[in-house]
């Protein structure tokens, strides 16, 4: 950097930098980091920050020297003398750059000792710190500013086990090979300090650190000086604490903390729980409460102490954190008023929701635990206990899951691992083979369960009374380290509070009502568990297949009136009981019955040899259809066979009388006519559905209120959506079919055939199947919403394909003026958050 | 000792199948061979070594007790297994967020922290590396096969770091490793124990 040092700035203690009108330019982060500390008031380490444009100079003993004297100033202590309780005074250097960067030169920790040499004399425990601390230091000056080859330090290193025996050697190798000797005095050891990180911050390994992090080359520094006590172990020591549990997402400081000198820049997460600081730990909570407020991040502090108190000595926000952690800290900061709700659906993302709602096990509290072991590899998996890595590999290849139960895994294990679902060891830990193997393959896995016992030779697990052959099925919690004997259920988990808080915010700012596509009692259950408005489509094709399947298919395949007549009499009940169920869940919400619509080949004996007599066979081969998905589908069939949707329909009223007088429950019946393209169809269709509510109330003396309308799923339809309109009370897209008659793809082929190939040539970015075309499908949309409001105004617009789970269709859907989006019922929270974002991304307030 | 004669080619081969614990693909000659003498088990395009083998391997590479070589192999070993360990905890890192989700790499400051931890751990084990390979010459090509690891890595390919299904960094250390054990003839039992003691004395 050709920068001309700025001289009235010169050199900034920490906690001057802000009112000095510098920023992280010439503080860089960790000068920042320090300004933002001592500015909350917060007791901060002693130090100064060369700026970025004075850094150049700290490699002259002039400027090192002044540095030494400032800091001596303000500290009230000269570098290298002894404290009352016996420490030594010392220096630390750091680096950092305007912005994260990682590849910066590591701490120095110990700059000053005099002479170069450990004095004599000193505990045994603070010479081993300090003999340790020095050799770091004194290694990396050696090699990044005097010069002298990487090899030959390396071979001190091994040749000599204690570090307070490598330094004679060091120094004799500087005077050797160094291009000066070894500096003794404490200016010339901070100006080699500072020209050693510069050589290091230029060096190839620093250079790539930049590239893979898309860092300008040219990046400056910022070093930092601090002054640093060494003492003995147990009066001083350093640590971290992080403001959350990052696993629950609570806000509960913890971390953790070491006896001694703070050897390293790196962050050692192992240690002492901080539970057991010295002094506890009411400051630091307190610390960390004011810092999640200023930050909005989760916050985490280095400090160190001594007989003087605690200082702290850096600050991290922690950006990226669980799904668990986001949503907590999300509402939490909205609670305490520092942030507000809207602020906190923003911080929530669909992925975050994903995350949180990823299938575990369900658990009924009748498991059987055989044993607990380490949370190695997340996920989870149900399989045959095997022993061995062959005995895996043979009982795979039959298809049923393994669960590979071992001592310890080694290479020879890898078949074995790749054939499992799931991994069990005795011992090892989160970073054992068999765990790192494992996440490589994405494969659940517990390490260490070191309450089992293996007996290879009886082909036996033991883990207290329970015994279990191989063979057996057990089942592992990869996120929890719980092992159960037999098969448990994996499901998708219910919220948590935090999550369930954040959702509740997100239905107060959204516009899109959220209804789910469900076809049986129990789907529409969870979708409402899951918060949708109601049912946007009940497919009631999905109730005739199974044991109804010969219901729909007497119908189609009937040879006389007289038998067309009776099965759709026993379909009709058939219907009222399916739709009993589905209404009962749905409560006093909304519900949309779509009419039959599948491609009658579903619905027909693959074969003529499969039909139950020779006119059915007739018939089978008569129906034969070249392109079934575009043949006679939806309306068509109801046109084909005029008593199939009224048998449906009076199914759906008599089931809606069933449960108003039976429950005092009044569903919003919404009667959906698929697949029309020909704005007549819809009118026949609703010409008949209006006699039969007329049939059922003469019938019943009940008048069963419902709407019709219809999908929005063929091109015509979506450009004639004025003409369906006039007879529409709500038109539903139909997003899978229009893409699919839109672009011309038969859905099925082209994923499997050219979807690649799009991708790859970059013709597509997205499958249109997975996100909505834009400038395409929902430009046919467009034309329908306004030609549809166009005549009613008030007439209701959903989308029910699987786009309505998407959150950037949802988003689409908004700019379109839909009234709803449908989707699965496990993406509900999805789209409800998706919905929400829909509204708040475009309001910046 | 094993009565099974074996060709220099056959041998190397099984060395490799065992260090490697596996091998996929068709057989070679040597492989043929080796199933032939019920050594190694061919399955479909997968091969395994079958106990015999293993033990075999064991009786080929394993030093002799009062071999002149050992203990300075067994000095380096030691200030080995330390450094193992970190990589243990790096790939893990690597592959768990501190959290414990998955590493989904969508994070480049966090990536590129780990690969530059990986580079310390590579100076670390290179010196050591390089006495290992003064008393058994065989072990010399590892230190190109780490590098080529880290090169691939650093082209944008993050299976190098640690996938199992290539000689990624972690698998190539891995195969040192279990070279090494064959070596000494050290149990994987005796070798964590050992691991944790070394570890655990070094904190302080």
């Amino acid at each position: 950097m050709s920068v001309r040092p700025i001289d009235d700035v010169g050199l900034v203690p920490f906690g001057l930098g802000f009112e000095r009108g510098l920023d992280t330019r010439s503080l860089c982060t960790r000068g920042v980091q320090m300004e933002t500390l001592a500015g909350l008031g917060l007791p901060v380490a002693i130090g100064l920050t060369v700026p970025v444009p004075n850094v150049p100079g700290m490699v002259t003993v002039d400027r090192a020297a002044a540095a030494i004297n400032l800091l001596e100033t303000i500290s009230g202590r000269a570098v290298g003398s002894t404290t009352p309780e016996g420490g030594i005074v010392l220096l630390r250097l750091s680096a950092s750059a305007p912005v994260a960067a990682v590849g910066l030169p590591p701490d120095l920790v110990a700059i000053g000792v005099a002479g170069a040499r450990i004095p004599t004399g000193l505990p045994p425990k603070m010479l081993a710190d300090l003999s340790a601390a020095w050799w770091k230091t004194a290694s990396f000056i050696a090699e990044y500013s005097l010069g002298v080859p990487a090899e030959d330090i390396a071979s001190l290193g091994l040749d000599h086990d204690d570090p307070a025996d490598r330094i004679e050697p060091l120094l004799a190798l500087c005077e050797a090979t160094g291009i000066t000797p070894f500096p003794v005095d404490l200016s010339g050891q901070l100006a080699a300090g500072a020209a050693a990180m510069l050589a290091r911050w230029n060096s190839p390994r620093a250079a790539r650190a930049r590239r893979t992090q898309q860092l300008p080359v040219d990046l400056p520094l910022a070093l930092h000086i601090e002054t640093v006590t060494v003492t003995d172990h147990h009066e001083a020591g350093h640590g971290h604490a992080v403001s959350r549990d990052l696993k629950s997402g609570l806000f509960a400081p913890n971390g953790a903390f070491r006896h001694g000198v703070r050897s390293t820049g790196e962050r050692q997460m192992l240690g002492h729980p901080l539970s057991s600081l010295p002094g506890g730990v009411a400051m630091l909570t307190g610390v960390l409460a004011e810092l999640e407020g200023r930050l909005g991040s989760v916050a985490l502090v280095d400090f160190e102490f001594g007989p003087e108190g605690l200082v702290l000595v850096g600050l991290e926000e922690y950006r990226r954190t669980s799904a668990r952690t986001a949503t907590s800290l999300a509402v939490d900061l909205a609670t305490r008023g520092i942030t507000d709700e809207r602020t906190a659906v923003r911080a929530i993302r669909p992925h975050h929701v994903l995350e949180l709602l990823h299938p575990q096990p369900r658990l009924t509290g009748q498991e059987v635990l055989l044993v607990t072991g380490l949370a190695a590899s997340p996920g989870a998996a149900v399989g045959r206990i095997v022993l061995t890595s062959e005995a895996a590999v043979e009982v795979a290849e039959t298809g049923e899951s393994v669960i590979l139960v071992a001592a310890e895994t080694s290479p020879g294990d890898l078949p074995g691992m790749m054939a499992s679902a799931g991994i069990l060891t005795v011992t090892g830990g989160s970073a054992s083979h068999a765990a790192v193997v494992a996440r490589g393959m994405g494969l659940p896995a517990i390490c260490g369960a070191s309450g089992l016992r293996i007996d290879r030779a009886a082909g036996t697990i033991t883990c207290g009374e329970h015994v279990l052959p191989a063979g057996s099925i057990i089942s592992i919690d990869g996120d929890t380290g719980s092992v159960y004997i037999g098969a448990v259920a994996i499901v998708r988990p219910e919220p948590s509070a935090s999550l369930a808080t954040v959702l509740s915010w997100g239905d107060d700012a959204r516009r899109l009502g959220v209804r789910a596509n469900a076809d049986t009692g129990v789907d529409a259950a969870l979708a409402m568990d899951n918060g949708a408005e109601g049912i946007g489509l009940c497919r009631t094709e999905h109730m005739f297949l199974g044991e109804r399947l010969p219901l729909i298919r007497r119908v189609i395949l009937s040879h006389n009136p007289e038998s067309e007549e009776a099965a759709l009499a026993a379909l009709a009940l058939a219907q009222r009981e399916d739709f009993r169920e589905l209404l009962l869940a749905v409560g006093n919400r909304p519900v949309t019955i779509r009419l039959l619509d599948a491609p009658m080949h579903e619905f027909l004996p693959a074969t003529p040899q499969e039909a139950e007599d020779e006119d059915q066979a007739r018939m089978v081969e008569h129906l034969h259809e070249e392109n079934p998905m575009m043949g006679v589908r939806g309306v068509r069939l109801a046109l084909l066979h005029e008593g199939l949707y009224p048998a449906q329909v009076e199914g759906l009223f008599n089931a809606w009388i069933d449960v108003s007088t039976q429950h005092g429950i009044s569903p919003e019946l919404e009667v959906m006519v698929p697949l029309v393209s020909i704005p007549e169809e819809l009118l026949m269709m609703v010409r008949l559905m209006r006699r039969v509510n007329q049939e059922v109330a003469s019938r019943t003396g009940i008048v069963v209120k419902f709407k019709i309308g219809t999908m929005v799923e063929t091109p015509r339809a979506a450009l004639m959506a004025d003409q369906l309109a006039q007879w529409a009370e709500f038109l539903s897209f139909g997003t899978n079919d229009l893409t699919q008659l839109t672009y011309g793809f038969s859905r099925d082929d082209v994923e499997r055939r050219m979807l690649g190939t799009y991708l790859e040539k970059g013709l597509l970015t997205v499958s249109p199947f997975s996100e909505l075309d834009d400038p395409g499908v929902a430009a046919l949309m467009r034309i329908a919403v306004d030609k549809a409001r166009s005549v009613k105004p008030d007439i209701k617009l959903g989308i029910c394909g699987e786009h309505g789970g998407d959150p950037v269709s949802i988003a689409l859907c908004e700019d379109l003026g839909l009234d709803y989006v449908s989707c699965s019922p496990s993406r509900v929270p999805i789209a409800r958050l998706a919905a929400a974002h829909a509204v708040l991304d475009r309001d910046p307030s | 000792m094993s009565d099974v004669v074996l060709s220099d080619a056959e041998r190397d081969a099984l060395i490799s199948m065992v260090v490697r614990g596996m091998a996929r693909g068709e057989a070679s000659t040597e492989q043929q061979s080796l199933a032939e003498a019920s050594l190694i088990l061919v399955k479909g395009p997968m091969m395994m070594p079958l106990p015999a083998g293993t033990t075999l391997v064991g009786d080929i590479l394993r030093l002799a007790p009062d071999a002149p070589e050992r203990e300075r192999i067994m000095s380096t070993f030691h200030r080995f297994l330390p450094i193992n360990r970190q990589l243990r905890d790096l790939c893990t890192a690597w592959q768990c967020r501190p959290d414990g989700s998955v590493n989904d790499h969508s994070d480049i400051g966090y990536d590129a922290q780990i690969r530059d931890r990986l580079d310390d751990i590579d100076d670390s084990v290179a010196p050591l590396l390089k006495r290992f390979t003064e008393d058994l010459p065989r072990l010399a090509p590892y230190r190109e096969r780490l590098t080529v690891a880290l090169t691939n890595l650093d082209e944008g390919d993050n299976a190098w770091f640690a996938s199992p299904l290539i000689d990624s960094y972690h698998t190539v250390w891995m195969h040192v490793h279990q070279e090494l054990l064959l070596t000494i003839g050290m149990s994987r039992a005796d070798d964590e124990a050992l691991e944790e003691q070394l570890v655990s004395g070094s904190h302080g």
